[in-house]
């Protein structure tokens, strides 16, 4: 839940007075032109940048101050648009990663690498655990952004942009594994710019532009909006002259 | 560790052992290069553990100074024998690194580099100037363990099957997860839960901690320091060096690579009397050219391993 968000850098603002509810158990997307303050709202919520002015509540809790990793602790996962691998590690180790520092309460090396491997099992990246990240396609490194994220355990996971680049069959399966991960209790909050696949997971969706949200619904109905449509298209297209 | 390799590191542990009791009969010469040899591995592991976390630092002499002078000054000055006041050195250093981590925390890369530099130099100027500490003309600081140099020896030794013991564990528990996430992207690895500060600083303390005793040994061994050697860039240009030549972010690289490096220095030098250096750096440079995962890396690659 985002009460009045703002963030700037220099004079450009970025985020301006954001409100957004999520609820538990949702699937709720972002969605707006590049340059619409999404990614900066997701550095906020997962504790990168610190907010100008507004308030941050993860499960009725103001988390606003908490650096990044206590809000991991706390349960908020996430993926980074521009895929981040440890490039010096596996894709298990990667994962480990996750599973070790994810939670409050410390794992040991053995169970981290029994459960890392689960989760590797869940998104698809099982028959690449051994290999380097150096090589791996971007359908596999998006793929290794979700399992690290998931092996954090989140309640609340951020998507930023996990279907760019995949080709339809990828997204296809992106679709289906962030539906699972959704099924088994995480609240999932994305980022795309693919529209089919955020109209067929999303069940609310919120528009942004320019740091603002100009728009929130279902996905039929924020498709309707003029103010969408303008955003979109440009003004010519959207409104009469 | 399979057996064979166990096997191959106690026959090492016994020779090295051995070696003084040896050396010392037949060529003292051996045993002094045999002392600075493991001077330079202490030195460099002991880099490499902080690199291990991404901050390469230019500041290990400042450590390494430290330990000398804080040792040397609570002897003179303070009457404390020497051993504990060895320990007073590292254990200084160890703190000195604390603050500067915590003040560099934000610095990346070369940047970072730099201010460990700034540093480092600061306390050289400082040191020249100070009347307390000896100034431009330094200090004669009294022998570790009454001067015999098989003790000595053995003493350095110590202290590098420490360092060596240190850095295996850290490469083999959850401190190798830690570093090389926040090494490889500190925003990532802290949104998976890692306390980067917590281990960033963690890294520079134990680095520094054995930087420091080993400029204390120094000391103490040689008898005497002054700003320009204890402060000196050879220093902290050597530390990084060695586990560049013999492998980043192993135990065994920065060993090999210290190794390696003063064996290959001695005998450049005695063959040849002039610009010996040169060729030294010829070396060097193909070395880091052609091996990017350094000596170690290419034992690795034919042994099929991947960390060592």
């Amino acid at each position: 839940m985002l009460e009045g968000l703002s963030r700037s850098f220099g004079g450009l603002v970025a985020v301006a007075e954001l409100s957004l509810a999520v609820e538990e158990g949702q699937i709720y997307a972002m969605i707006g032109p590049n340059g619409a303050g999404k990614s900066t709202t997701f550095n906020l919520i997962s504790g990168l940048l610190a907010p100008d002015a507004g308030r941050i509540l993860f499960g009725g809790r103001d988390i606003t101050a908490l650096p990044a990793a206590p809000r991991t602790h706390l349960g908020i996962g996430r993926t980074f648009q521009v895929m981040q691998p440890f490039h010096d590690m596996t894709v298990l180790e990667n994962v480990m990663v996750g599973e070790l520092f994810g939670h409050v309460v410390p794992k040991s090396l053995e169970a981290a690498r029994r459960d890392a491997e689960a989760v590797c099992a869940l998104v698809g990246v099982e028959p690449l655990m051994d290999r380097t990240v150096q090589g791996l396609g971007v359908a596999d490194l998006k793929r290794l952004e979700m399992a690290r994220a998931l092996a954090t355990h989140p309640r609340l996971l951020l998507l930023d942009e996990v279907m760019a680049g995949l080709t339809p069959s990828e997204a296809q399966h992106a679709v289906g594994v962030i539906r699972r991960i959704r099924d088994g209790g995480v609240t999932v909050l994305l980022i795309d710019h693919v529209m089919s696949s955020v109209r067929d997971l999303a069940e609310r969706v919120a528009v942004l532009n320019f740091g603002r949200k100009i728009a929130e619904g279902s996905f039929a109905e924020v498709a309707q909006e003029p103010a969408v449509i303008e955003a979109y298209l440009g003004e010519e297209a959207g409104s009469p002259p | 560790m399979t057996a064979g390799r166990g096997i191959s590191l106690a026959v090492a542990l016994i020779l090295a052992v051995a070696f003084p009791f040896w050396a010392n009969e037949a060529q003292p010469y051996y045993l002094q290069i045999a002392i600075n040899i493991i001077i330079f591995a202490v030195l460099a592991l002991s880099w490499d553990i902080l690199a291990r976390t991404g901050q390469l630092s230019l500041a290990h002499a400042a450590f390494y100074g430290l330990g000398a002078y804080t040792s040397a000054l609570l002897t003179l000055r303070a009457g404390l024998a020497v051993i504990p006041a060895m320990l007073a050195g590292a254990l200084l250093a160890a703190i000195v690194a604390a603050g500067l981590g915590v003040l560099t925390l934000r610095l990346r890369g070369i940047y970072f580099a730099i201010a460990t530099l700034a540093f480092s130099e600061t306390l050289r100027v400082t040191t020249n100037q100070l009347q307390f500490t000896g100034a431009a003309t330094g200090l004669v600081a009294p022998p570790l363990l009454g001067g015999q140099r098989v003790v000595q020896y053995l003493a350095i030794l110590t202290v590098l099957v420490l360092v060596v013991l240190v850095s295996w564990l850290v490469n083999r528990s959850r401190l190798y997860f830690a570093f090389t996430a926040i090494r490889t992207n500190e925003d990532v690895a802290a949104t998976m839960g890692v306390d980067v500060v917590r281990y960033k600083v963690f890294a520079f303390v134990v680095s520094a901690f054995f930087a420091g005793i080993t400029g204390a040994y120094y000391a103490h061994v040689f008898l005497f320091i002054s700003p320009i050697e204890a402060y000196s860039l050879a220093v902290s240009v050597g530390a990084l060096v060695a586990p560049i030549f013999g492998g980043l972010y192993t135990t065994a690289g920065p060993v090999i690579g210290a190794v390696a490096l003063r064996l290959v220095e001695e005998f450049l030098r005695s063959a040849i009397r002039s610009g010996y250096l040169i060729i030294y750096g010829l070396i060097l440079a193909v070395v880091i050219l052609y091996m990017p995962s350094g000596l170690a890396g290419v034992w690795a690659t034919m042994r099929g391993r991947r960390r060592v």
